[in-house]
C-alpha cells in the first residue's frame, strides 16, 4: 500500500458524512477485489457534491507533489483516488494488472478519477502509454483530467507527447495556462508548431487565443516579424500587448528592437503591469 | 437474416424477419413542420434507442424535438461478435464514448447492460461475457439488465436469460425484456413466467416490443408494457394511439428502438403529436412518453431527474472557484439549411 498522505485523508473526511466515512473506511479494510468494486460502486454510496476547497491549503494535500490539486472535484472523484491509493502495490505485476483492469472497464467518470490519480500512483513510468492515450481522447472530461491541472504530464511526458498535449489543448479551445508546467516546458519544436498553427488560422480568417503566443516568444525570430508588426497596428489593445510581450521576451535582436517604437508598452511590462496572465481567457 | 434482400427499403429491425407488407393505415410519418407546434414545450424520455447506430443529425433533431434523456440497451450490432474483447469495448462505449457524445447534444444518456438473446447461442463466448457482465452492471448510469430474453427460444437462450435474471436480482436492477418477433405471444409468456419463477418483482420488469395481442397479459400480471414505434415491423404510431385510447396510460410506455434498421429516432415526439391531435389528455401523453419510463427505471437508483429537468443551458462563461467551467469539445450548432460551410 502507498503511504497515504495524512492531509489527503483528513481533507477527505472533512467532506464526508459519518455514513460515507464509515463506508470508505470499511472498503479499504477489505480484499483487493472488493476495493476495486468499491472504486466502481462509489457513486452508489457517496454524494457528488463538489468538495469545498480552501485555496489556503492548495499544494498542501500532498506535500511531495505540490502540483496535485482537487479544485472543482466532486466527492466521488476524490474518494475514488483515495481508494486507489489503498491497493497493495506489491507484487508490482499484480498492482499494474489491477490498475489496467480498472482502466479497461472504466466508464467516463472512472477514467477521470484514474487519470487524476496518476501523479500519486507508484511505478509512474508504467502509466505513460495510458496517459498519452488520454490526450488522444475525444471525451472532453477525460482529456481535461490528464491535460489540465495535473502534474503528471510535466513530470513524465517526453517532448513529443508534451507538445501534442499542448497543441491539442489549444485545438480544443481550452486554456493553456491550466496545463501544469506550461511555462517550464517551452521548447523550440513547440514554438514552431504553434507559429505554424497561428499562420494557418489567420489564413482561414479565424482567431487564435492570444495567450498561445507565450509559447512562441522565447524562440521568436525574424520570420514572425511581419505578424508582430500586424499585431502592433491592431485596433485591439490585447493584440498590441501580445506583440509587445513577444518582442520583450524574444532573444532575437531584430524582434526585440520592434518594441522600441512602443515605449509605453515596454514600460508597462518592465513595471510588472503587463504580463501573460492578463491574456488568460478562454477564447469565444 | 434478411428474408428478402431485394427489398432494401424494408430492412428488418434487429432480429426480425419481414412479413407480408400489407399497407394498412397503421403508421403515419409526419414532417417536422406538421407536428412541431403540437409538441412545443413537452419533454420526452426514450427508454429504448440504440445510439451507436445513429448519427449526430439524429441527436440534434432529438434534442430539438424535446427528448431530454434516453436509455440505450446493450444489443446485437447487426453481425455476430467473435470475441470477448468486442463485447468489452461495446459495453465500455455505452458508458463512455456514447454517453459523452449524447451529452454534447444536451441529452442525458443511460444504458442497460446484458447479453442479447441472439448471441446467447454462442455458448463459449456467452460464458466469457457472463464473467465480465457484473463489472459493468454496477456502473453509474446503468439502469437495468437488458435487453435480454428470447429470439429463437433455444435452450441456450433460456440458460443465459435465467442467469441474467439472477444478476439483476442481486444487483437490485430493473430488467428490460426483449420479446421475440417470431412466435411472439408464446415467447412473451415464457419470458414472464421465468421471471416470476426467479422471484422477480414484476414492477422491476419492463416487457418490450408489445403489440395488441401480448399487452393484456403483461399488464394483468403487473409488468410494465413497453411499445416500440417502428415503421413496417412493429407498432405503427396510429395503432399506438388507439392502444392508449383504449387502455389509458397505466404502466404503458413507448420507445423508438431506433437502430441500424429503417427506424425513427423521433418516434416518441411524433406519436405524442398524434395523440395530441386525437385529443388524448396531456397528462396521459406525459405518462407514456416520459414519466412511466422514468418511474420504471429509476428503481435502479441511477436516475436523478434534475440532470435533465433543469432548463438552464450551460453557460460557457460561468465561473467556478474563479475558473471557467469547461465543457469538453462542445459541438457547435450549425445551420443545416445554409449552403455555406464555414
Amino acid at each position: 500500500m502507498i503511504d497515504i498522505p495524512k492531509n489527503l485523508t483528513q481533507f477527505l473526511f472533512e467532506q464526508t458524512t459519518e455514513k460515507e466515512r464509515e463506508w470508505l473506511e470499511e472498503k479499504v479494510k477489505s480484499n483487493v477485489l472488493d476495493l476495486m468494486t468499491a472504486f466502481v460502486a462509489a457513486p452508489r454510496f457517496l454524494s457528488k457534491k463538489i468538495v469545498s476547497y480552501d485555496s489556503k491549503s492548495k499544494g498542501c494535500l500532498i506535500p511531495h507533489q505540490v502540483g496535485f490539486q482537487v479544485d472543482g472535484w466532486n466527492l466521488v472523484r476524490l474518494s475514488r483516488v483515495w481508494l486507489l491509493l489503498h491497493l497493495p502495490t506489491e507484487p508490482k505485476e499484480q498492482f499494474i494488472k489491477n490498475i489496467e483492469t480498472l482502466f479497461d472497464t472504466a466508464e467516463l467518470n472512472e477514467l477521470v478519477a484514474l487519470y487524476s490519480a496518476l501523479p500519486l500512483l507508484p511505478y509512474p513510468w508504467e502509466w505513460l502509454p495510458r496517459a498519452t492515450d488520454a490526450v488522444r481522447s475525444n471525451m472532453g472530461f477525460v482529456f481535461d483530467a490528464i491535460a489540465l491541472l495535473n502534474p503528471y504530464p510535466e513530470l513524465y511526458f517526453p517532448e513529443l507527447a508534451w507538445n501534442q498535449l499542448v497543441l491539442k489543448t489549444i485545438f480544443n479551445g481550452k486554456p493553456i495556462h491550466w496545463i501544469y508546467g506550461i511555462d517550464r516546458r517551452k521548447n523550440k519544436e513547440l514554438a514552431e508548431a504553434v507559429s505554424d498553427f497561428i499562420s494557418e488560422r489567420l489564413a482561414a480568417g479565424r482567431k487564435v487565443p492570444l495567450q498561445i503566443w507565450r509559447l512562441v516568444s522565447p524562440f521568436a525570430n525574424e520570420s514572425i516579424s511581419p505578424k508582430l508588426i500586424t499585431l502592433f497596428t491592431s485596433e485591439l489593445k490585447a493584440e498590441r500587448e501580445v506583440a509587445a510581450l513577444v518582442c520583450f521576451e524574444s532573444t532575437n535582436p531584430q524582434v526585440h528592437s520592434l518594441l522600441l517604437k512602443y515605449p509605453d508598452l515596454e514600460l508597462s511590462i518592465q513595471n510588472g503591469e503587463l504580463d501573460w496572465s492578463k491574456l488568460e481567457s478562454i477564447p469565444e | 437474416m434478411c428474408q428478402n434482400p431485394n427489398e432494401p427499403s424494408k430492412n428488418p429491425s434487429h432480429f426480425e424477419s419481414i412479413h407480408s407488407s400489407e399497407n394498412l393505415p397503421t403508421h403515419r410519418d409526419l414532417l417536422w413542420e406538421d407536428y412541431q407546434n403540437l409538441i412545443q414545450g413537452l419533454r420526452f424520455f426514450d427508454p429504448h434507442i440504440h445510439m451507436v447506430s445513429r448519427t449526430t443529425d439524429d441527436y440534434q433533431m432529438m434534442a430539438k424535438a424535446g427528448i431530454v434523456a434516453i436509455i440505450e440497451p446493450a444489443f446485437w450490432v447487426g453481425q455476430p461478435r467473435t470475441g470477448l474483447a468486442s463485447f468489452k469495448d461495446y459495453y465500455s462505449s455505452l458508458v463512455g464514448w456514447e454517453r459523452f457524445r449524447s451529452s454534447q447534444f444536451g441529452i442525458k444518456h443511460y444504458c442497460t447492460m446484458g447479453l442479447n438473446s441472439r448471441e446467447a447461442n454462442n455458448e463459449r463466448l456467452a460464458e466469457e461475457v457472463m464473467e465480465i457482465l457484473p463489472l459493468f452492471a454496477y456502473k453509474e448510469g446503468v439502469v437495468g439488465i437488458g435487453e435480454i430474453g428470447f429470439d429463437d427460444q433455444t435452450p441456450l437462450e433460456e440458460k443465459y436469460y435465467r442467469l441474467q435474471l439472477e444478476l439483476a436480482k442481486n444487483a437490485k436492477l430493473p430488467v428490460q425484456i426483449h420479446t421475440p418477433h417470431r412466435d411472439k405471444k408464446r415467447g412473451t409468456e415464457r419470458s414472464m413466467s421465468i421471471a416470476l419463477e426467479h422471484g422477480l418483482d414484476p414492477s422491476f420488469v419492463v416487457v418490450d416490443h408489445n403489440n395488441e395481442e401480448t399487452m393484456k397479459s403483461v399488464l394483468d400480471q403487473g409488468f410494465w408494457a413497453a411499445f416500440t414505434i417502428y415503421p413496417f415491423t412493429k407498432m405503427g404510431n396510429e395503432r399506438m394511439v388507439a392502444v392508449v385510447e383504449k387502455y389509458g396510460s397505466e404502466r404503458i410506455m413507448i420507445n423508438s428502438s431506433a437502430d441500424w434498421g429503417i427506424s425513427d429516432p423521433l418516434a416518441i415526439p411524433k406519436t405524442a403529436a398524434l395523440m395530441k391531435q386525437r385529443g388524448i389528455p396531456s397528462e396521459v401523453i406525459r405518462m407514456v412518453t416520459y414519466q412511466n419510463a422514468i418511474d420504471a427505471f429509476a428503481k435502479s437508483g441511477q436516475i436523478d431527474v434534475t440532470d435533465f429537468e433543469t432548463e438552464s443551458q450551460p453557460d460557457p462563461n460561468a465561473k467556478f472557484h474563479g475558473n471557467s467551467i469547461l465543457r469538453g469539445g462542445q459541438q457547435p450548432v450549425i445551420n443545416k439549411n445554409s449552403l455555406l460551410i464555414q
